[in-house]
């Protein structure tokens, strides 16, 4: 190889790409808790809603989850400003994110609606438990251990999907690795240490969530 | 609205028809190659990781620790990684083997992960007995587990390899010719932007619902008994 490795010339950028990896799990955050909204919101439409609505649901979800987020963000940044809505590009990325994490976070609440059989719920009447108790005591307790860990998961894919923030300029962890890039040329070096980034803060993110899944809903398992 | 309606028969001229169904084709190759690719190694890691079969722990070590680098790593990313990582080595690498060679990273990476859960799913009995009829690792792999396990491992398989065929968009950034750099081209010669990224969708949408129906269709057809 006619190619020596130079990490000595990115190491002053470290820090700049931490603050990078901050705004990703921000990014994350806020479109995860965004599509969760949207997700709750349709997963009911679709379980206890009108026909009509229904359909509509299902289409905006068939719709969104077999086609590309990259070319969903395109869409609405270089296409809704012929009719008038212009985007920033750090709202287009988290529009089109929290839109398409909403399609595929409603698939997996209604398996959590789902989940619930009738006869729990009864069994509960039949103790005589109250409305609340048994939202509290029996059905919480049940989603929460059926959906925690798709929810979780999702939120570990949400996490690594913030990079394609950085197509449209956003500087985040990826796009502040283009910067560097840009600055020092070490491309494979640069590019390598936003990969270890990555990795440290999905395996941070999937540490922390199995801690609270196996401390608030009991789920045993492994997580690697 | 009308203005999508005027520029529709000129976007859709014969030449632009062209250009758009090699780069589905070019779309549908590039998920292919990578897929199958993927699939194979992400078999040999499984097998690897199979305590079963081998006995030399730091091998299975190694599978594990390569299935949760590349699964923790974005695909943009990865692409870029891989790209650099070919100039590096002094490959004078294609795009697409490029692309295709990270498609093929994440697909070996998650592969692994579903073949291994499949594998799992067979009840350790199964492997007992087969040792007791003097049969190797390998041999009971082919004959016993596996018949059992592919119900288990085709259908997560194929959703997530949809899942790729979204994720090649993302090699449109180093210039791979598919659907989305093929809308970007056409949306730089002047058509809106509606339009170009509007037809793409539709036609990411013709190739990922139906092999979506199909993995669900599996997965229902080839539901595991529940008496074991």
């Amino acid at each position: 190889m006619a190619y020596t490795l130079q990490y000595g010339q990115v190491t002053p950028y470290l820090g700049y790409l931490a603050g990078g990896a901050w705004l990703a799990l921000q990014l994350a955050a806020i479109a995860f808790v965004i599509g969760w909204a949207i997700g709750l919101v349709c997963a009911s439409v679709l379980e206890y809603g009108p026909r009509p609505l229904r359909w509509l649901v299902k289409a905006y979800v068939v719709f969104f989850l077999n086609t590309p987020l990259l070319v969903q963000i395109f869409f609405l940044y270089f296409a809704l400003p012929d009719w008038g809505i212009v985007l920033g590009s750090y709202q287009a990325v988290l529009l089109g994110m929290a839109i398409n994490a909403g399609a595929y976070l409603t698939e997996i609440q209604r398996a959590g609606f789902r989940s619930i059989r009738k006869a729990e719920i009864e069994a509960a009447e039949t103790l005589g438990f109250s409305r609340i108790q048994i939202i509290r005591y029996v059905v919480l307790p049940h989603i929460g251990k059926v959906l925690f860990p798709p929810l979780s998961n999702q939120y570990i894919i949400l996490t690594m999907t913030t990079s394609i923030a950085a197509i449209f300029g956003v500087e985040e962890l990826t796009g502040r690795t283009y910067n560097i890039n840009a600055q020092t040329f070490r491309s494979f070096e640069i590019f390598s240490i936003a990969a270890l980034y990555y990795i440290a803060l999905t395996l941070v993110a999937s540490g922390a969530l199995y801690a609270v899944g196996r401390y608030f809903f009991r789920i045993k398992g492994k997580v690697f | 609205m009308a203005s999508l309606i005027e520029e529709a028969p000129r976007f859709f001229g014969y030449y632009n028809l062209i250009f758009l169904g090699q780069a589905f084709a070019y779309t549908a190759l590039l998920s292919l190659v990578g897929c199958g690719l993927g699939f194979l190694v992400g078999f040999g890691l499984a097998v690897l990781r199979n305590e079963r079969i081998v006995g030399f722990a730091p091998l299975r070590w190694f599978a594990t620790i390569y299935v949760e680098i590349f699964r923790r790593i974005p695909f943009l990313v990865k692409l870029m990684v891989v790209f650099f990582a070919f100039q590096l080595a002094g490959f004078d690498a294609s795009m697409f083997a490029v692309a295709a060679t990270t498609v093929a990273l994440s697909a070996s990476a998650f592969s692994a992960e579903n073949i291994r859960a499949g594998l799992e799913s067979v009840h350790r009995n199964q492997w007992d007995a087969a040792e007791t009829m003097n049969m190797g690792g390998l041999t009971a792999l082919r004959r016993v587990i596996l018949p059992q396990a592919w119900a288990i491992i085709i259908p997560p398989s194929m959703t997530y390899s949809v899942g790729l065929v979204k994720s090649t968009s993302i090699a449109s950034q180093i210039g791979v010719v598919e659907l989305t750099y093929a809308a970007k081209i056409l949306n730089q010669k002047g058509f809106s932007a509606a339009i170009c990224f509007g037809t793409i969708l539709i036609l990411y949408f013709i190739l990922c619902y139906p092999l979506n129906l199909f993995a669900s269709h599996l997965e229902r057809r080839l539901a595991p008994s529940r008496h074991r």
